[in-house]
């Protein structure tokens, strides 16, 4: 069925003109980066006049009327449908164009968004981090329930880095390329937000409960581990990427020894300051009786 | 059309217990935590000096207190999520110091300062609740009833404070408006970082 789109009412501006004509095919959702959407996946009558008033960004509850799309939601499906050209075209505003145009958008729909691929990338990160979490979530629930092993910390960590990693894996030629503009001061405060909070999801997951500066020098070293060994990753080129999860088995290993060499300094610290407080005290003891005698 | 402008809202992966203001739990629960922890240590510092005196155990007992709501506020964070904040080592030392301080001026010193800090904290306990049930007491019934509870501590502590002569204390007066202009900086601080 095709619906023609009047021109009142259109309180998505933007993508009402350049939608041409939509057809009803099954899209799939767009993202699961939608938590904090309680909406469905755009259903398929979009092409008829949404009542109501105009949201053009939605709010907290992500509350609409089940046949509308938000302009957001719309923008999620395209970069979505983009990620597929990402590997010819890479990180751009042609890959965008081809991914709109498999929608049935004109290509002019590339023009929402920055030239740099900037939401393209961010986009991908985000998806990127929302499957982790839910993969994280999954082997909680197992070992909630009893069907698997608690791992130790070492291997929880480098098993969620590896998986983390892994998703790169299709889009590994223009990696490159999308670090380099996650770095642009723009993105900054984006690239960072979304790689603080996956660090933080995986000590979560890992059972960290630390609520003293450690939760800062475990996320911080995380960080470090997580960042060098993507970088490694860029420059592998063994089956598999063996080398890649070599170098990360061992940066993990050096983790947990630091960790352990900490305690083991404190630990021999406060024994030195005990003998040396025992010692005065036997010192400070002696003179006192010899001055009494 | 504008590239500009637009930006996607990116989700962190953080899913918030039920339509929680986090903004606003993660400040609450910074900051109070923070406090506690800074009690914690203030309280150390004074039995340090003064722990063999007269007032030890009455200090004691307040201290024992102080560490069953730092507890309570470590459950909090860890359920929640939050992160502590970035000063905990400072408040650690600075905390330490102002205990150990006041009481080298005394058992009324270290009163005194008891007095002035928990006077601080209650009042920063009575606008948090103020702040919570402006939001929606029912779903903060359970952290409202726990800053209550504290609320109500940290008043027998400074009432505690001033049966034992805090206000005889050398210079009662600058010493607890430096005091807590001190603490009023630390809360500053503690909910933003």
């Amino acid at each position: 069925v095709r619906c023609q789109l009047s021109p009142q009412q259109r309180p998505l501006q933007a993508s009402a003109v350049l939608r041409r004509v939509s057809d009803e095919q099954k899209e799939p959702l767009a993202s699961s980066s939608q938590q904090q959407f309680d909406s469905h996946p755009t259903d398929h009558q979009p092409e008829q006049e949404p009542q109501g008033p105009r949201p053009s960004y939605t709010g907290q509850g992500g509350q609409e009327s089940e046949d509308y799309e938000s302009e957001e939601q719309l923008q999620h499906r395209i970069l979505t449908a983009a990620l597929e050209f990402v590997p010819e075209h890479g990180w751009t505003a042609e890959a965008i164009a081809e991914g709109a145009k498999t929608l049935g958008l004109s290509v002019a729909a590339a023009g929402m968004f920055h030239s740099d691929g900037s939401e393209l990338i961010l986009h991908f990160v985000s998806q990127c981090n929302t499957k982790l979490s839910e993969l994280l979530e999954q082997e909680q629930k197992l070992v909630q329930l009893g069907e698997a092993e608690k791992k130790p910390t070492d291997q929880f960590l480098r098993d969620a880095v590896e998986a983390r990693l892994r998703m790169l894996i299709p889009y590994i030629e223009k990696w490159p390329q999308a670090l380099s503009i996650l770095l642009l001061p723009h993105n900054i405060p984006s690239s960072l937000n979304l790689l603080t909070s996956m660090i933080d999801d995986i000590w979560h997951y890992a059972g960290d409960q630390s609520t003293d500066f450690n939760w800062y020098t475990r996320r911080a070293v995380l960080t470090g581990i997580y960042n060098t060994t993507e970088l490694v990753m860029m420059q592998d080129s063994s089956p598999d990427f063996e080398e890649t999860w070599r170098f990360l088995e061992n940066r993990v290993a050096d983790a947990m020894n630091m960790g352990n060499t900490a305690n083991q300094v404190q630990s021999t610290g406060e024994a030195v300051v005990q003998g040396l407080m025992g010692a005065a005290v036997t010192v400070s003891n002696a003179e006192i009786s010899r001055a009494v005698r | 059309l504008p590239a500009a402008g637009l930006s996607l809202r990116l989700c962190s992966t953080r899913v918030a217990p039920e339509g929680v203001n986090r903004p606003v739990i993660e400040r609450v629960i910074r900051v109070d935590h923070a406090g506690e922890y800074g009690a914690n240590r203030i309280y150390a510092g004074q039995m340090a000096v003064l722990g063999r005196s007269s007032v030890g155990p009455i200090i004691q007992q307040m201290w024992n207190q102080e560490k069953d709501h730092l507890k309570k506020f470590n459950e909090l964070m860890v359920a929640y999520r939050v992160r502590p904040t970035v000063l905990l080592p400072f408040w650690n030392v600075a905390g330490f110091v102002l205990g150990a301080g006041s009481a080298l001026l005394g058992k009324k010193g270290a009163m005194a300062c008891t007095v002035a800090v928990e006077e601080s904290i209650s009042d920063h306990y009575n606008s948090q609740i103020r702040t919570l049930v402006e939001e929606d007491p029912e779903k903060y019934k359970e952290l409202l009833e726990i800053i209550k509870q504290f609320r109500d501590d940290e008043r027998e502590h400074h009432d505690i404070g001033l049966e034992h002569d805090a206000e005889a204390a050398p210079a009662y007066s600058v010493l607890k408006t430096a005091i807590q202009l001190g603490c009023k900086a630390a809360i500053f601080l503690s909910e933003r970082i």
